[in-house]
């Protein structure tokens, strides 16, 4: 069998809308006299509750990404999220999958944010960046022409930030900056991992193999994420390396029940409710003007001809299952389907397997994540079922004694002038006999030395 | 993959436009009739077609009907981002044709176009003419946003009287139309999506001195008639004539009628 690692996706819809037949699109107009606070405050909890469930379930990684001013994804601000799934978790991995670049007036702010996540968490967090969808621009007032320009510069930017020594300027076409300095500077080195989900446009996945990032596609049938993962393979390739399935990730909803026949019944009615609502987007909403290049707009309409294929609501339930944009089954259907497409995509990463699909309640969630993982991860490990954090020491000591032992002191100590007695070590100062003489404190004994203990 | 090495045509009205390399920009133009000469800016659409309109304009000045770059068959260059250089473009291909003085007449986007060419040079106008322009913003009176609309809701809003319609219709079985659409739309998107106003025309728009006619549809259901009648309040010189039973689309449901408004006045 091959080896997957199994991520925990949340969307957090908020699914008590009318039936995508009454409404000209779940994102951008939807009025918001819908969405009832009130109920909100239940769903946020119930849904942070199942991402952070996951830890203990032994999943590999919890996901959350931006979306704006829909029913499809109540996450504007998905460093929230991670913030919360931080406090809240101690050793999994938190993918924020991602934050959508070009909506933005500064990246450093995501820069900043990122960094801040990293510290605390102690180097968990996978920081994804994404365009964001076309219907952010909408709702954004962001130039979709202007796109995929301010996403690479942002990039560039916030790689720069976490990087290189600070403070530098940046002067670049869409974003100009007197001072990049951002503190904190993020735990992990050179930086926390970078993943580029995307919708598949050549240059994102041309771009994306270039610089090793992860990628993944979203909602798509099996056949065009093949399609997309064999060009990031050749990319790959042209630029003298061969893509790890670690470096592709299928987005795939994934629902186990007892039998078959159960599984199909409960997952039926969220899974329709997911594409034919969540997904009820109308195309202006999804492709406004220079959000795709003409080019690529091009190949999506000939594509969209060719294969005949449908907008996500008005797929039927048997057409997602053959075309494997969702797996339900019993738990020997969902290793085999697993399987196959890990196999035929050559993907070593698998998100939204498992966890909450649509309209689902939360005993029905909390039943998929524990069935996957009883019966269906286990199979994709190595023998001893431990997820990937379990087998490597998090940076970032997790106890005082393990931080004294380990951790170097800080360069310099801080220091102020009291009372007319010269420059004093602050943390030291209230002992009169070392306080009085701070320079002395250079030598003070009990305090570490680089390097730790012998 | 390269995008289509042709420009689609559209069904009617098509004809084979002249070239003018303006500073390094190959623009596609049409130009019939004779008299003085008048620059006319088209709208964000009914590209590559030499209309009844510009027939019926022609026969009272020596009409030039370029295309925006990025528009009908002169391609977007890279560098395209602000009305100031479609402003500096303009003024270019006027000294290209050696124009020094021109009638300059602006359609709804064309309209915008033309409102700034004419405050930075307007000692370069004979006669300023904005039919049904964008560019100024009405508070409460918002243009409907053209970029969230399905075609056949893009075009009941932009014609009243629907007769004429299909003459202009695009292809929408043509997917090299649609896509050549979608890069006119990025056009206007790149210059206009986050800027659907300029609030410096307010001020601005004293400049232009020379005589002014701002045409207005009846009803206009994309640009409200409020942001003609303001034009013309601006303008230190300008009429407003409103031409019956027309909408948006104006120049395509009444092409006579404006045509006479405009020969009649410059």
């Amino acid at each position: 069998m091959n080896k997957l690692d199994f991520y925990l996706f949340h969307l957090m819809p908020y699914p008590f809308i009318p039936p995508g037949e009454e409404i000209e699109s779940t994102w951008v107009t939807l009025p918001n006299s819908h969405y009832d606070p009130k109920v909100g405050h239940r769903l946020y909890n119930e849904y942070l509750e199942q991402l952070v469930a996951g830890e203990r379930f032994g999943y590999d990684g919890l996901c959350v990404n931006e979306h704006h001013q829909n029913a499809y994804g109540t996450m504007p601000s998905p460093d929230v999220m991670a913030a919360y799934l931080t406090a809240k978790t101690e050793r999994i991995p938190i993918g924020i999958i991602g934050n959508a670049l070009p909506l933005h007036r500064n990246p450093v702010r995501v820069a900043e944010e990122i960094a801040m996540l990293d510290v605390i968490s102690g180097g968990r967090i996978i920081s994804g960046f994404v365009r964001g969808t076309g219907m952010e621009y909408h709702s954004y007032a962001s130039n979709p022409s202007y796109s995929r320009e301010r996403f690479w510069e942002a990039h560039d930017l916030i790689v720069k930030a976490w990087t290189q020594p600070g403070p530098f300027d940046w002067e670049g076409k869409h974003f100009r900056l007197s001072y990049v300095n951002p503190w904190p500077r993020p735990l992990q080195q050179p930086h926390p991992p970078i993943w580029l989900p995307g919708t598949g446009s050549f240059e994102t996945i041309e771009k994306a193999a270039q610089l090793r990032y992860p990628f993944m596609m979203v909602f798509a049938p099996q056949w065009f994420t093949k399609a997309s993962y064999d060009m990031y393979r050749r990319s790959a390739e042209k630029h003298g390396y061969e893509a790890s399935p670690k470096q592709l990730a299928a987005a795939i909803p994934t629902y186990v029940a007892e039998t078959e026949e159960q599984a199909h019944r409960e997952a039926k009615p969220h899974i329709m409710w997911l594409f034919q609502n969540g997904l009820k987007i109308p195309p202006y909403h999804w492709f406004p003007p220079g959000y795709m290049s003409k080019s690529s707009f091009a190949n999506m309409l000939g594509a969209k001809v060719k294969h005949n294929m449908k907008d996500h609501w008005e797929l039927t339930y048997e057409e997602l299952l053959e075309e494997r944009y969702i797996i339900v089954g019993c738990a020997e259907t969902v290793i085999e389907r697993l399987s196959e497409l890990t196999d035929e995509l050559g993907a070593g990463i698998v998100l939204g397997a498992g966890g909450h699909i649509g309209s689902m309640p939360h005993w029905l969630v909390m039943k998929n994540i524990q069935l996957m993982a009883e019966q269906v991860i286990p199979q994709f490990r190595d023998a001893d079922g431990k997820p990937g954090w379990a087998r490597h020491e998090p940076l970032g000591a997790a106890t005082v004694t393990e931080h004294a032992a380990t951790v170097a002191a800080p360069a310099r100590r801080p220091v102020a002038r009291l009372d007319g007695d010269g420059l004093v070590e602050t943390q030291l100062a209230y002992i009169p006999e070392v306080g009085a003489n701070g320079r002395q404190a250079e030598a003070a004994p009990g305090r570490r030395t680089p390097g730790g203990p012998s | 993959m390269a995008e289509p090495a042709t420009v689609p045509r559209p069904r009617s009205y098509y004809t084979q436009p002249e070239r003018l390399d303006v500073r390094g920009v190959d623009v596609a133009y049409r130009r019939k009739g004779s008299g003085e000469p008048a620059l006319y800016l088209h709208g964000a659409g009914f590209t590559r077609m030499w209309l009844p309109f510009h027939e019926a304009l022609s026969q009272s000045v020596d009409l030039v009907c370029p295309e925006h770059p990025g528009y009908g068959e002169t391609a977007m260059p890279e560098w395209l981002d602000s009305f100031e250089d479609l402003v500096i473009h303009y003024a270019e291909l006027l000294d290209t044709l050696g124009l020094d003085r021109v009638h300059l007449i602006g359609y709804s986007l064309g309209g915008w176009i033309a409102a700034e060419l004419a405050t930075f040079y307007p000692e370069r106008l004979r006669t300023l003419t904005l039919i049904t322009p964008a560019g100024l913003r009405v508070e409460g009176k918002p243009i409907a946003n053209l970029f969230a609309m399905t075609p056949e809701q893009h075009w009941t809003t932009v014609f009243n009287d629907l007769t004429n319609l299909p003459s202009v219709l695009p292809d929408y079985e043509s997917l090299d139309e649609i896509v050549h659409l979608y890069g006119e739309a990025t056009t206007i998107a790149r210059i206009a999506w986050e800027r659907r106003y300029n609030l410096a025309l307010e001020r601005r728009l004293g400049r232009v001195l020379c005589p002014a006619l701002v045409v207005a549809a009846e009803n206009d259901r994309l640009i409200p008639n409020a942001h003609a009648e303001r034009y013309a309040e601006l303008l230190p010189h300008a009429r407003l004539e409103t031409i019956p039973e027309t909408g948006h689309a104006l120049v395509v449901e009444q092409p006579e009628r404006v045509a006479t408004a405009i020969a009649d006045f410059v």
